[in-house]
């Protein structure tokens, strides 16, 4: 079976720093949710930014749904992937909200008489088709990240990458950006590939599988479940668990897995009676 | 920033907003030529009354234009200060040492007034009723004789709609600069003006460290939408020269017309 992305081998190191990729390896199956976490400057940008070729590895290959990374593979490559970065302002191309998400239909150069409806479409995933008029300033953090969204959704991308995308906003915009995020994926389902990178421990519970890294080596790497119940470890990675899970490990008399914020209050509330 | 008018785009359905932009352009350009040969009250109320038309005729409330007349407010209070100084002539209406008053003086900076309010509120009425990609792809297409120059017009294009999508965003973050020096004591409107230009380099310097951020941001983002280079691409905004615009021109060339008229009936 062909893989989203497999990384192999790779190294990497920025121009006068130290190597940061050592033989460095990931496999992403076709429609998994990864959560892609590790504390600031632990390489999590500098992967995806590899993945997409706006940097180049070393050594090792890129292979995205079996297509070597290179130099003349690149625009097709990037063609399959959408990119969503953190700072909400500085990726909002467009003038108004329908323009920003014609700007990636104008690159592909699709007929400008299809653009309308590719435009509504893309902007009605994400619920943000009654701002279709707005100009960027008039819109709050949430709403400019689904905006974001929404432009790479029109480009009908098979993998989207979310390089916190959350960071920025405030509890409200992050939940509204999640919930976008989950109806995402209840609506593609195993055609979208999607990886978010974040320092939300409860944001990467959202996802099936958790990848820890840390000096750009892999730590940890599975079920979220299976992953917080390692808490020395991603505490030695200068990592937190989510709530639930720091609650778990200091409550006296624990349940023998891992649980997640619903399961916990469910547990506690049975242990009450 | 939401007081900034420059650049500032309403959208709407009137018969302005429908206009191709280029009809906007090219209309706005030759109205702004035309105050120029603009030298009598007559000519001036002929050309008020025609933009009050048009204004009408965006549908948009008067308090809007107004409100984009004051950033400029002190840019004509000093040139009127200028007209009154400096225009010589009779009869002197008043003479203290070097400063002299006189009526052409006056006269002049009354007809600089309403040249200056006219001209914006021409502009805005463009600025006001056309997305600035439309601007950029308008401004694109009558430049596009000169891509045989090898000008490269494609890019200025997308510069420019860039340029304007990032002057509110650079607004506010210079007035977040100014509110963080100044709570750390700093001061913008003390002292003379050597110290006061002083004041502006701690400012001027994380501005452009955030605007070059931005810049390597925005790039980066361009890319990854597939942007490759600016002129091989399709357009979302499509310029559409139809009825209307050869109505707007008809109606432009019946106020010129009716201009030099007034011009020369009252100016022999
Ligand atoms: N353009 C660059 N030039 C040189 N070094 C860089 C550059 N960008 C990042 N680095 C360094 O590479 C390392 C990894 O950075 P990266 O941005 O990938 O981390 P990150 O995991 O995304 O961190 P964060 O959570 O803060 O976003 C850091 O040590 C950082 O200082
Ligand atoms: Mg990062």
């Amino acid at each position: 079976m062909i893989e989203a992305i497999k990384i192999n081998n790779l190294k990497y190191s920025y121009q006068g720093s130290q190597q940061l990729f050592d033989d460095f390896n990931l496999t992403i199956q076709v429609g998994q949710w990864v959560a892609l976490v590790g504390h600031n400057g632990s390489g999590k940008s500098t992967l995806a930014k590899l993945i997409l070729g706006l940097i180049v590895a070393n050594s090792g290959d890129i292979d995205v749904f079996g297509e070597r990374l290179s130099v003349a593979t690149v625009n097709h490559v990037r063609a399959q992937i959408g990119m969503v970065f953190q700072n909400p302002d500085n990726q909002f191309v467009g003038a108004t909200v329908a323009d920003d998400v014609a700007f990636g239909l104008e690159n592909m150069q699709k007929p400008s008489s299809e653009m309308p409806k590719l435009i509504d479409e893309a902007l009605e995933i994400v619920g943000m088709q009654a701002f279709k008029n707005r100009e960027p300033h008039m819109l709050s953090g949430g709403q400019k990240q689904r905006v974001a969204l929404a432009s790479v959704l029109a480009l009908n991308p098979k993998i989207i990458i979310l390089d916190e995308a959350t960071a920025m906003l405030d509890p409200e915009g992050r939940d509204m950006v999640m919930q976008t995020l989950q109806k995402l994926k209840a609506r593609f389902g195993s055609e979208l590939t999607l990886i978010t990178i974040t320092h939300d421990m409860d944001e990467a519970s959202l996802a099936d599988r958790v990848v820890v890294i840390n000096d750009g080596k892999l730590i940890l790497d599975g079920e979220p479940a299976t992953v917080f119940s390692e808490r020395d470890i991603m505490h030695s990675n200068g990592l937190e668990l989510p709530f639930a899970g720091e609650l778990l490990a200091k409550l006296d008399k624990r349940p023998n897995s891992y649980l997640d914020e619903r399961e916990l209050v469910q547990w506690l509330s049975h242990l009450k009676k | 920033m939401n007081n900034i008018m420059i650049g500032r785009f309403i959208p709407g359905d009137s018969w302005v907003h429908r206009l191709d932009p280029r009809t906007k352009m090219i209309a706005t350009f030759i109205y702004i030529l035309v105050m120029l040969w603009s030298n009598s009250w007559q000519t001036y109320a002929w050309s008020a009354a025609f933009l009050i038309l048009l204004i009408k005729l965006t549908q948009q409330p008067f308090s809007l234009y107004w409100s984009g007349l004051k950033p400029i407010f002190w840019l004509i209070l000093f040139t009127v200060f200028l007209q009154i100084l400096f225009t010589p002539g009779e009869p002197v209406l008043f003479k203290a040492g070097p400063i002299i008053v006189t009526l052409p003086g006056i006269i002049n900076a009354g007809y600089v007034i309403v040249r200056f309010v006219l001209i914006i509120l021409m502009s805005t009425i463009l600025t006001l009723t056309t997305p600035p990609t439309s601007i950029a792809n308008a401004l694109e297409s009558l430049l596009g004789p000169l891509k045989k120059l090898r000008v490269p017009v494609a890019e200025l294009a997308l510069m420019l709609s860039i340029a304007l999508r990032f002057v509110p965003l650079l607004m506010d973050e210079t007035q977040k600069i100014m509110n963080a020096q100044k709570s750390r004591g700093m001061s913008f409107s003390n002292g003379g003006p050597i110290k006061r230009a002083k004041a502006i380099i701690p400012l001027l310097i994380p501005l452009f460290v955030g605007a070059l951020q931005r810049a390597l941001d925005l790039a980066n983002a361009m890319e990854v939408r597939g942007f490759k280079d600016a002129t091989q691409r399709t357009k979302y905004r499509i310029l559409h020269y139809q009825q209307v615009d050869r109505i707007a021109f008809l109606g432009l060339g019946s106020f010129v017309a009716i201009f030099f008229v007034i011009k020369f009936i009252f100016h022999i």
